[in-house]
């Protein structure tokens, strides 16, 4: 099995297993091989956060950073700042003012997923890298990542804009801002006038007409949206994407990386890897216990593990084994995976 | 005499920590104690195209509640609006679904909703929420305070200032951050505990799953070089965190879910 270089390297997982520290060996094996890469991630732990150089001043933004020797590019994902970015690249300055969305775009308000393909994209677009890393949120909310994608493809359908048309010709007669005029008059449908009284009995009048207004804004912007949506196409595609699905031993769930793959099957091509992090066995080989509490022991991490690796041999095309490394240092770990990803390039 | 539980136990931390096994024993334990209690997760996080609906089932002896969005959502504007057919009719618009599809902490809102409105009928319930990873949980708190700021009048402002005096009250909510015993681990414990401490003031604490170390501290000298080395990091770790740490539990032999569940029962008296 051969690892080849592609434009974008997508790792995903459940959280807990060592993903980010692998994506960052990833990215500095790839910059080995006289790449240019760059490394988003979304939200790393503080002490591999020290060692990339990303300080709370430099969130949102790339920065040149040297582990171990090797030059890469990083990026730790900031909504607000990805936010600025499109307001500043498409002119869309209400974007960056509007209420509701300054709300949802607070670190955690929720927009991560949807912001960072959109951040992939315009980093993309800049021409200045050979390779995108991507580490994606953790867990099932990997699912929330791919369905992005869908969210963005929906809330631009064409159906869906014309409520909004409608909702906008109503908060323009209150002397607000109103996009389309072409299409206002095209459907004004009674089922919206309906929806909306009683959907401001529930939450408000208000808040009806500063959604629409953060509708509007999103809508301006649409241009960068849809461009996240080009990436899905490149994402789907074997000749662009690699797809890692990294588990670990501790973990010893299966389940979880066969249901990943499967939410994300109209993605995922040929090319996915199922990376089997913190294996023990390289050192468990080399035990042989006398004490029968320990060959108890020996037995059952040795049994889970093994049970593991059957069950995934089974499930997934490529499977890559990477050896728990027990240093303290997190540069150790990088240094350790970095020469385990060789074994895997010709 | 039993300590009375708190209603709501939030269990949150990364994936593959073994929250989902704690959370579970965690509900036997307070079964065991005669306490009415319910083992609850979210199914979904946005408005597919599929969903299986909530489900409500005793399984192994513990009851488990699975929400849907979906049901949850049309439930909820059903008792707000009193009307079955309005209520299937909204959620099935694009406008709502666009709503909590694009605004994600929606979902959470709608879910705490449903986690309270059980809680109001049943006074006695408490509810062991087995809660999405990490950044998630953030979002989740964070959700009533945004969205309190969002609405500024209607049904859903009420409500949410409701289940921010909820999840903000001591003495209803309870949360675990559940971790493993590496550096790593610990570290991301502590900045999710520092990240929730900053936006709620219940009482929140850390509890190290899976420990190696208590199996295997008296026989270093019998280990390999890499095991022995995890086992002296595992213990250093704690040694040095232990009073940050609310429980520091062991790697259990057994190799499957429900009997390391009932292994785990007997050491959670001080996750109450």
């Amino acid at each position: 099995m051969t690892l080849s270089t592609k434009s974008f390297e997508i790792f995903c997982g459940t959280g807990g297993v060592g993903k980010t520290t692998l994506a960052t060996s990833r990215a500095i094996n790839l910059a080995q091989q006289n790449l240019n890469v760059l490394l988003i991630t979304i939200d790393p732990a503080k002490r591999l956060k020290d060692l990339l150089g990303l300080s709370a001043d430099s969130l949102g933004e790339v920065v040149p950073v040297e582990v171990n020797g090797t030059k890469l590019n990083a990026l730790l994902m900031s909504p607000e700042k990805t936010i600025k970015r499109m307001a500043r690249k498409f002119n869309t300055p209400d974007l960056e003012n509007n209420r509701i969305v300054q709300i949802l775009s607070k670190p955690y308000g929720g927009m991560n997923e949807i912001l960072s393909m959109v951040e992939v994209q315009m980093q993309f677009d800049t021409g200045n890298y050979d390779v995108v890393v991507l580490d994606t949120p953790p867990g099932a909310h990997f699912l929330d990542f791919l369905e992005s994608l869908n969210k963005i493809r929906n809330f631009f359908d064409q159906n869906f804009v014309e409520i909004f048309t409608y909702l906008g010709q109503k908060t323009a007669k209150a002397g607000k801002k109103v996009f389309g005029a072409g299409l206002i008059n095209r459907v004004i449908s009674g089922g919206v006038r309906k929806l909306l009284s009683y959907l401001q009995a529930v939450t408000g009048a208000q808040f009806i007409d500063d959604f629409i207004q953060a509708v509007q804004v999103i809508y301006q912007s649409r241009e960068a949206f849809l461009k996240g949506l080009a990436l899905q196409d490149k994402l789907k595609s074997r000749e662009q994407c690699n797809w890692f699905l990294v588990t670990s031993v501790e973990q010893g769930k299966a389940q979880e990386a066969v249901e990943i793959r499967s939410h994300a099957a109209h993605f995922i091509h040929q090319d996915h890897f199922l990376v089997l992090n913190k294996c023990l066995e390289f050192d468990l080989v080399t035990w042989h216990p006398t004490d029968l509490h320990l060959i108890q022991i020996k037995d059952s991490l040795e049994k889970r593990e093994q049970d593991l690796k059957k069950q995934l041999k089974g499930l997934f095309p490529f499977v890559l084994e990477f050896p728990e490394i027990i240093s303290l240092s997190p540069s150790d770990h990088l240094l350790h995976l970095t020469e385990k990803w060789k074994s895997y390039v010709i | 005499m039993n300590q009375q539980p708190r209603r709501l136990y939030i269990f949150t931390g990364k994936g593959g920590v073994g929250k989902t096994t704690l959370s579970k024993a965690f509900t036997r334990y307070l079964l065991e104690h005669d306490h009415e209690v319910v083992y609850l997760t979210f199914q979904n996080q946005s408005l597919g195209e599929t969903h299986q609906g909530s489900t409500d089932k005793f399984i192994n002896g513990i009851r488990e509640i699975s929400l849907d969005l979906e049901d949850s959502a049309r439930n909820y504007i059903e008792k707000k609006l009193n009307s079955k057919l309005v209520a299937g009719w909204i959620v099935k618009t694009p406008f709502f679904r666009a709503l909590i599809n694009m605004v994600p902490g929606f979902n959470y809102l709608i879910y705490l909703g449903k986690i309270l409105d059980m809680q109001n009928s049943n006074p006695r319930l408490t509810v062991v929420l087995d809660a999405p990873a990490s950044g998630h949980a953030l979002t989740m708190v964070e959700s009533t305070t945004n969205f309190k700021q969002i609405f500024e009048s209607g049904i859903i402002f009420e409500d949410t200032g409701k289940m921010l005096s909820r999840l903000n009250d001591p003495a209803y909510t309870k949360i675990h951050v559940v971790t493993l015993p590496g550096l790593m681990a610990w570290q991301e414990a502590v900045e999710l505990k520092a990240g929730l401490t900053e936006r709620t003031p219940v009482s929140i604490e850390i509890t190290v799953n899976n420990c190696l170390y208590p199996l295997l501290e008296n026989d270093l000298d019998k280990l390999p070089e890499g095991l022995k080395q995890k086992t002296i990091n595992e213990k250093q770790l704690v040694e040095e965190n232990r009073s940050q740490m609310l429980c520091v539990l062991p790697h259990s032999l057994k190799q499957d879910g429900l009997s390391i569940e009932t292994d785990l029962v007997g050491s959670l008296s001080k996750l109450i």
